[in-house]
């Protein structure tokens, strides 16, 4: 299906309608700037893939914290290289929009901190979302001191059924405890 | 993916986008179960009716969204300052509905079967517009139909009869009670969310890293935004191992402060209250119209001013946690804008009615000058609290810093100007139209002092909370104060003799009364008659409800209680399931 060609026909569109949570306005939208990541001669191509690093240049994904993370997770390249379709990027705007239930939020947010992809959310998991989220360098970090009580009190509050490990059901369930969590994992074009 | 056969088409639609999948296996769910339903009955009929519907479903929800208000400016401020700076933003395009709405139907019911009937208004001859009514309302203005004197209470005879008296009643009676409904719905909705199945303590390390917020894309709002939760983090860290520390002594001093400074601020309340209360008393005198600018003036300023008083008792006193000390600053502000409006009103209801004919007028002219004058000191407010913050925090002393955006103070701030309209609307009708105005103006001023002059919050999270008690605080005590004080002018006072649509009557509810004794004499309208009789004046109807609502309020609490011991077990049958199968 030529989802690159610069004009979306009126039943692929109804289809991404029914199949995402975007409005028409938002996959136009989102075409439209899906294309100007397109050099000329992948244009006229169906189904282009287009590397990370072009994807990182859009200006809601490059400052964010988990970029790699949300690219690796929504690509469905068999070389697990974060390159998008135009239907993957579809499917981050969807997860990621205003009207996007919980639990499809809570699932990708999983997939998401979820760093060695091994299904649940382990001790070097949970460090390494702690540095992404204060600093990269030295004196931004926390001490291993400080690192080592974090984690003992995240894992208190979340591991229900105490393995050492956050599975998915105990992180949806502190999500759903959170009423922020849906208006802050919101990304609109 | 068998269930899903067995669902209606809608149904379908949204299961299959539920699910957590690549679009490429929904697309491939999609496809086998269409091909699936070929079989089952008529395809084509089925589909193209349903489908067309849907069409129609996604064209409104398309067009809804782009006919929505400042759509891009809460986009772009949300993007860099958070959500807790855009609920305020929110907030006040929530309450600028209430008043569209307020002013359509003010406007349609009232003032539009008055002008069609008699478009000029009875001006006397040595009255004429000078530019002075604008602020201070009174003049040319308490002539026309802005004011509770300007309507008739006739009969309007047209195309239809339409009973000035009966119209005034109900459409403020519908609305206020319209109001009310709206409010409770979104607060216990606000409610249940975020406090109910929430956790209330919400500086846990695991909230705050949840609530990371995608939506910034400023790369140094971003960097700050790390900071802060660094220092959160650490806090929070701080906080737990801190938490025994504190001896007897310290305890004891620690109560001594907080005990002297909520004293200290009640009685600022109550000084503020009763200043104004011999302010009033002592110069009430219309000579001048000048000098009735100065009540407003004084009430405007100590709302501007004792909130920062308030602020800085912050420096003293020493609260367990930042949402204590939000609370306490929250409650202190309420104390004193309620004292202020409680003094007014007293004085209204009690000295301003016996004394004046035209009274209801007198009170919507006191009120249209508080609006107006509380306007210009919002600018005022927002020029000194911001453009002057930063200039100091920048340049004079800088150690304080860029401004953060206040948003308790300015929610509050908010709320008393809604009050002020809402108590406004039965003596000035037209009121809404100038706090419309108002809030217009005012969106676009906060937001252009916003992105000038303010950085960021630099503790996140809470957000959903604070604005659950905004929503309370709006709904009680503000609106249910403003509502009582407009029943109270209904019930107890006796309209004035010379002007509005009431006058000749013993109160205003009664209007009512004649209502139903006029249709009495219409056979076909007996069951109105039956209703009001029996049902609405009668006290054992009440009494009968009001048992009922307590007996179901005590079965539900009894369910509550239930549930909550059924959640501690399940806790534990995890904790034990999970130790049996490792």
């Amino acid at each position: 299906m030529g989802t690159t060609a610069s004009q979306l026909g009126k039943d692929l569109l109804s289809e991404y309608q029914e199949l995402t949570f975007l409005t028409k306005q938002e996959i136009l939208l989102a075409h439209k700037r899906f294309t100007e990541l397109l050099t000329k001669d992948e244009k006229d191509l169906p189904n282009t893939r287009v590397s990370m690093e072009r994807v990182l240049t859009l200006p809601e994904l490059k400052s964010n914290p988990f970029r790699k993370r949300i690219c690796y997770v929504f690509s469905t390249s068999e070389q697990k290289d974060g390159s998008l379709t135009f239907e993957d990027f579809l499917d981050l705007l969807s997860a990621f929009s205003d009207s996007a239930t919980l639990e499809i939020k809570s699932h990708y947010a999983f997939r998401i901190f979820d760093f060695d992809d091994d299904g649940t959310l382990d001790c070097g998991d949970l460090e390494k979302l702690v540095n992404c989220l204060t600093g990269e360098t030295d004196e931004t970090r926390l001490t291993t001191e400080e690192m080592r009580q974090l984690i003992n009190n995240i894992l208190e509050e979340s591991d229900i059924d105490k393995d050492g490990t956050v599975n998915l059901s105990e992180f949806q369930h502190v999500i759903s405890r959170s009423p922020d969590f849906v208006s802050s994992f919101k990304i609109v074009l | 993916v068998k269930e899903f056969v067995a669902l209606s088409t809608r149904d379908r639609i949204r299961a299959i986008r539920d699910l957590a999948m690549s679009f490429e296996e929904k697309k491939h769910i999609r496809w086998v179960l269409t091909d699936k339903q070929l079989n089952l009955y008529c395809y084509t009929c089925n589909k193209l009716h349903s489908q067309s519907l849907r069409r129609c479903g996604y064209s409104i929800r398309s067009a809804r969204q782009t006919l929505e208000l400042w759509q891009g400016i809460m986009k772009e401020i949300g993007g860099k300052f958070g959500t807790s700076v855009l609920s305020y933003f929110l907030f006040l395009k929530w309450l600028l509905m209430f008043n569209i709405f307020s002013f359509l139907i003010n406007f349609g019911f009232i003032t539009i079967p008055l002008l069609v009937y008699d478009p000029s208004p009875n001006i006397p001859p040595n009255v004429s517009f000078r530019g002075l009514e604008i602020l201070t309302g009174a003049g040319y203005f308490n002539y026309t139909v802005m004011y509770y004197g300007g309507y008739s209470n006739e009969t309007l005879i047209g195309l239809v009869d339409y009973n000035m008296q009966l119209a005034y009643f109900f459409t403020i009676a519908v609305y206020m009670v319209l109001c009310g409904i709206a409010l409770i719905f979104s607060m216990a909705s606000s409610f249940k969310e975020n406090y109910v199945l929430a956790d209330t303590v919400s500086n846990s390390a695991w909230q705050l890293l949840c609530s990371w917020d995608f939506s910034i894309t400023n790369e140094r709002a971003v960097r700050q935004r790390k900071n802060n939760l660094r220092v959160q983090l650490k806090e929070s860290l701080s906080e737990r191992a801190q938490r025994e520390l504190l001896t007897l002594s310290e305890k004891l001093k620690h109560f001594g402060v907080h005990l002297g400074s909520w004293l200290l601020s009640t009685g600022l309340a109550v000084g503020c209250g009763a200043s104004i209360y011999y302010l009033y008393a002592a110069n009430w005198s219309l000579l001048q119209e000048a000098e009735t600018l100065l009540v407003p003036f004084v009430v405007s300023l100590m709302n501007l001013v004792v909130p920062l008083f308030y602020s800085l008792f912050n420096k003293f006193e020493h609260y367990s946690s930042l949402g204590r000390q939000i609370y306490a600053l929250v409650v202190r502000n309420v104390l004193l804008k309620m004292s202020i409006l409680a003094v007014l009103c007293y004085y209204w209801m009690n000295v301003v009615a016996e004394k004046f004919s035209c009274w209801e007028s007198m009170v919507g002219q006191a009120l249209y000058r508080l609006v107006i004058v509380d306007f210009l000191f919002l600018m005022l407010g927002s020029f000194f609290g911001e453009f002057l913050s930063n200039v100091i925090g920048t340049r004079l002393l800088p150690r304080l810093g860029v401004p953060e955006f206040d948003v308790a103070r300015n929610v509050l701030e908010l709320i008393y100007a809604q009050t002020l309209a809402w108590i406004g609307i039965y003596f000035s009708p037209l009121l809404p139209a100038i706090q419309i105005l108002k809030f217009f103006i005012l969106f676009y001023l906060k937001k252009v002092s916003l992105t000038q002059n303010c950085q960021p919050p630099r503790r996140t999270g809470r957000a959903a909370q604070m604005q659950t008690i905004f929503i309370a605080l709006l709904f009680f005590p503000f609106f249910v104060g403003a509502l009582s004080i407009v029943a109270y002018t209904a019930w107890r006072l006796t309209p004035s003799e010379q002007c509005g649509p009431f006058r000749g009557l013993n109160n205003t509810f009664s209007v009512v009364g004649v209502w139903i004794d006029d249709l009495q004499e219409i056979p076909a309208s007996q069951w109105v008659v039956w209703i009001y009789q029996n049902v609405i004046r009668s006290e054992i109807f009440y009494f009968l409800i009001t048992l009922i609502i307590i007996v179901i309020i005590y079965i539900f609490w009894q369910v509550t209680q239930g549930r909550k011991q059924l959640i501690g077990q399940l806790r534990q049958q995890i904790v034990n399931v999970s130790v049996l199968h490792p």
